[in-house]
């Protein structure tokens, strides 16, 4: 038996198939990409948060407009740190912030007042982005053909997103919404003004705290030309010409490989799955970025310049951080992207959990991890907190709902979803990503945990 | 607001202060039901600005409970937190999904109770498409005392009602009260469960210490009366005061002299106390502290949104100081802020511009017409300060990017000072030529 039922879920024994330890004789995966167990305390989000909030989001120069209540604009205005060099669309949240009327009477009049208006004070959006949350679902705006009125008459694109937080299980459906939404109606809008064979997309890389402009560098420097990165610091221009890609690399792989393959099936155009995180990855994806394109040799000096300006930077992390374990609780595919580069710190990852996996992110997470290895779907609260106390990982990757509880337990933390003071992609980041690794278990204020005060 | 389209709101939904009434509860777990975003997203905002972890429950609705109703969701969401946790209460908060579809939730939740269940659950309405985050605190809190408050004998206690404020407020009114020996039930009271300590032998992250105990909410109804410090949140007040005939008190947050003022003299008038000399000592270092710095903060145009309780406090206690606020705004519509305001400026001869209803990008073009040199808000100010060249003190509620903003008071006389010199400390650091500051 490889699957698990903690203490905390004895109540609720459907999570056992969920929680698995990895045993390479009889190997099974967690079960995953299932509905949450009502009221079992999930760290899961919604659709509209893996729409709006993850891949629509970082287009840097379109108006989101947020068609509900007010709640769901607020929420996502501004938190995911996906940076762009411009302002429109972490500065300003846009909501048509329906009331019980439009609950009653319907939201059509006000979501379509609300682009115009959006559209004459903010000329600069070069579309408009509309997100649907529950309630508009349930009341049935036709948001299509407001958005298509509403196209005609302000001239620029008005692209309606169907992501009402209650469909699906988990942000997961968000992003496929997200992507199939883009791929028919954005993409191949457009030609590109000029094609090279040497254009490529690198596609599900957010720009978290700055990443894309770490890896996007490393592919121009051997001679590629990134016609778009997907959707960090994206803007919306550079999405229509994505089709006349020769090659498509896909990054975050739970969230944007739809995209990848519908181009590919529409338009012939190849994908590859690559991990830009850690040195060896990283040189692994620009050695077969240069293989597709014949250049390997730009490839490999740019890989000989990155590891002699950081590699010794890794090394010595390694001095500091060899024989560690860590936790690694992520959405999905960081969770197995940073089992290799852990090791090149000496570290070994004793957990690993996603919070929307899919039967793909569990085989690989499977494919990478030791003997032993716990491998959780959709963790809740009581079980992240009894594993924390039952393993004592000397690190816990996580995300902000989690960071607290682990800090009480006294058990040093990084934010992976925002990271701490990131970028953590590409080469330079691993190192940032290392010296944050460091800072926090390095750190002199665990010695002040359960130590208690006495009469001296 | 002549415009559809909402731009830079400083408001939430009803769910978010449903959550944080539930959280001041002890042995309470908030239980949204509806999609699993909408205890996401609130968990998401209190961790950041309180920098602690806050567990939420949630019925996980999908696209089969649009169809069917969420009933099975919902009890099923009930068992699992009684069995797993065992709670004192559930406190229920409803979503604009849940009440789009309808359900019923106080049926289900009596349906989910054995009939000898020592676990409450309160069933708060709090569609997200009424009122706001402020709207969710209140009904929330009313239906904590709807449900629990049940008459028995006096307890000689004030209740005392505060609206979404910090730790820090909690901590310096419980304090006052202290000092007059007034005994109290506050509704509800985070001022532990979402400031914990670290300590030694672990954590209790689900339950944690502290809180108002449920049997302290059920006692409310035996008060000498109800103080409501933030009138959008005073229904719980209303209800004691009809049903149980505890005289409710709705009156400004403890925020300058004359709000802090009225604050100790309706405690002590309800209670009986007397006002020691701690209190007037405190008092007195308020009304120092305001003469220190009158130089540096007369006239000083300051431009001000947040709750509106808070709101309409703070920008009497700036005319007090001698500053002239120039813009309140709040996105919570109630009744009291408008007349609150004009009192202001009918009596300081200042001519604030009221903005109820509204958001922050009307707030900004107001500021830039009527001008500001410091603005106060939370931490959503920051770019219409930044683009106003002026700093930001921040107050309410969410504030993330500056760290211990919960810790500090900003009521009573002692938090009073607080904020004035953050406000003062602010300008000198702005505004003034450092050779002028050596004496």
């Amino acid at each position: 038996m490889t699957t698990i039922l903690p203490e905390c879920d004895i109540p609720i024994p459907q999570r056992q198939p969920h929680i698995v330890c990895h045993d390479p004789g009889n190997m099974i995966l967690p079960m995953c990409n299932v509905q949450t167990v009502p009221g079992d305390m999930t760290e899961r989000g919604c659709t509209f948060a893996g729409c709006r909030g993850v891949v629509g989001g970082p287009v840097k120069d379109v108006i989101q407009l947020v068609h509900g209540p007010i709640g769901c604009a607020y929420y996502t205005w501004g938190t995911r740190r996906n940076l762009s060099d411009m302002k429109l669309h972490r500065k300003y949240c846009f909501s048509t912030d329906l009331t019980e009327e439009s609950v009653i009477y319907g939201g059509a009049k006000k979501l379509l007042n609300s682009i115009i208006e959006a559209h004459e004070l903010f000329p600069e959006g070069k579309a408009v982005f509309v997100y649907s949350t529950c309630v508009v679902g349930l009341i049935g705006d036709d948001t299509e053909a407001i958005c298509k009125q509403a196209q005609e008459k302000i001239g620029i694109p008005v692209v309606p997103f169907h992501c009402e937080g209650f469909r699906g299980v988990s942000q997961s459906l968000g992003h496929h919404i997200a992507n199939r939404t883009l791929f028919e109606k954005v993409v191949g809008t457009e030609e590109p003004a000029e094609t090279t064979p040497y254009d490529m997309c690198i596609i599900g890389e957010f720009n978290i705290d700055g990443d894309a402009w770490i890896v996007k560098p490393l592919f121009e420097r051997m001679g590629v030309r990134v016609l778009s990165v997907f959707t960090g610091n994206a803007s919306y221009n550079d999405i229509p010409p994505m089709h006349r890609a020769k090659l498509n690399i896909v990054q975050c792989q739970r969230s944007s490989t739809y995209i990848a393959k519908m181009i590919q099936d529409k338009y012939g155009v190849p994908y590859i799955n690559v991990s830009l995180f850690g040195m060896a990855q990283t040189t692994e994806a620009l050695r077969e970025v240069g293989k597709f394109f014949h250049l390997e040799e730009n490839a490999e000096k740019v890989i000989a310049e990155e590891l002699a300006k950081y590699q010794p930077g890794i090394d010595y992390y390694r001095r500091r951080l060899e024989g560690k374990k860590c936790f690694i609780y992520q959405g999905a595919p960081r969770a197995w992207h940073w089992i290799e580069p852990m090791r090149e710190l000496g570290i070994e990852t004793i957990l690993t959990a996603t919070t929307f996996g899919h039967k793909d992110d569990y085989e690989k997470i499977m494919s990478k991890v030791m003997p032993g290895h716990i491998c959780i779907d959709n963790p809740n609260a009581l079980e992240i907190e009894e594993y924390l106390v039952k393993l004592k990982p000397d690190f816990f990757i996580g995300g902000l709902k989690e960071k607290y509880l682990t800090y009480k337990l006294g058990i040093p933390f990084i934010n992976g979803h925002s990271y701490e003071e990131g970028p953590y992609a590409g080469f330079e980041g691993f190192v940032n990503f290392a010296r944050d690794i460091d800072v926090a278990v390095n750190s002199p204020v665990w010695k002040f945990i359960n130590k208690p005060l006495e009469v001296s | 607001m002549a415009r559809s389209v909402t731009i830079n709101p400083p408001k939430m939904c009803q769910p978010m202060g449903a959550i944080l009434a539930y959280m001041g509860v002890h042995g309470c777990v908030p239980l949204v039901h509806g999609s699993q975003g909408c205890s996401t997203y609130p968990r998401y905002n209190i961790a950041r600005h309180f920098r602690e972890s806050a567990e939420v429950a949630v019925s996980s609705l999908a696209e089969d409970a649009a169809v069917y109703g969420g009933a099975k969701n919902l009890t099923e969401a009930i068992e699992n937190v009684k069995s797993r946790i065992n709670p004192a209460l559930i406190g229920i908060c409803t979503t604009c999904m849940s009440e789009t579809i309808g359900d019923d939730v106080k049926l289900i939740s009596k349906k989910a109770l054995a009939h000898d269940d020592t676990m409450r659950i309160i069933p708060a309405s709090t569609p997200s498409y009424v009122g706001t985050h402020l709207t969710g605190y209140d009904n929330a809190m009313r239906a904590l005392v709807e449900t629990l408050a049940v008459k028995s004998e006096p307890n000689n206690k004030i209740n005392i009602i505060t609206g979404i404020i910090n730790p820090g407020d909690i901590r310096e009114i419980k304090n006052m009260l202290r000092i007059m020996n007034v005994k109290n039930i506050f509704l509800s009271d985070i001022s532990e469960t979402l400031d914990t300590p670290i300590m030694p032998g672990g954590h209790k992250s689900l339950l944690p210490d502290g809180g108002t105990e449920p049997a302290d909410i059920i006692d409310s109804a035996n008060s000498l009366g109800t103080v409501a410090i933030c009138r959008a949140a005073g229904s719980a007040a209303s209800y004691l005061q009809n049903k149980f005939k505890v005289p409710a008190v709705l009156a400004p947050a403890p925020i300058g002299v004359a709000n802090t003022d009225r604050f100790v003299q309706n405690i002590s008038k309800l209670s009986g106390a007397s006002i020691p000399d701690e209190i007037k000592k405190d008092r007195g270092r308020l009304i120092d502290s305001m003469v220190d710095v009158h130089h540096y903060m007369f006239g000083r145009k300051v431009a001000i949104f947040g709750d509106p309780d808070l709101v309409s406090a703070i920008v009497r206690f700036c005319a007090e100081a001698g500053m002239n606020p120039t813009v309140a705004m709040t996105a919570t519509k109630h009744k009291d802020f408008a007349p609150d305001i004009k009192a202001v400026n009918s009596e300081y001869k200042t001519d604030m511009q009221i903005l109820e209803g509204t958001d922050l990008y009307e707030f900004h073009e107001v500021v830039k017409t009527y001008g500001a040199e410091l603005i106060l808000g939370n931490s959503k100010g920051k770019d219409v300060a930044d683009d106003e060249g002026v700093p930001l003190v921040r107050f309410g509620f969410p504030v993330y990017d500056r760290v211990g903003v919960y810790r500090y008071s900003i009521m009573g006389y002692n938090g009073s000072i607080y904020l004035l010199d953050q406000m003062t400390n602010a300008i000198l650091g702005h505004k003034y030529d450092p050779n002028k500051l050596h004496q």
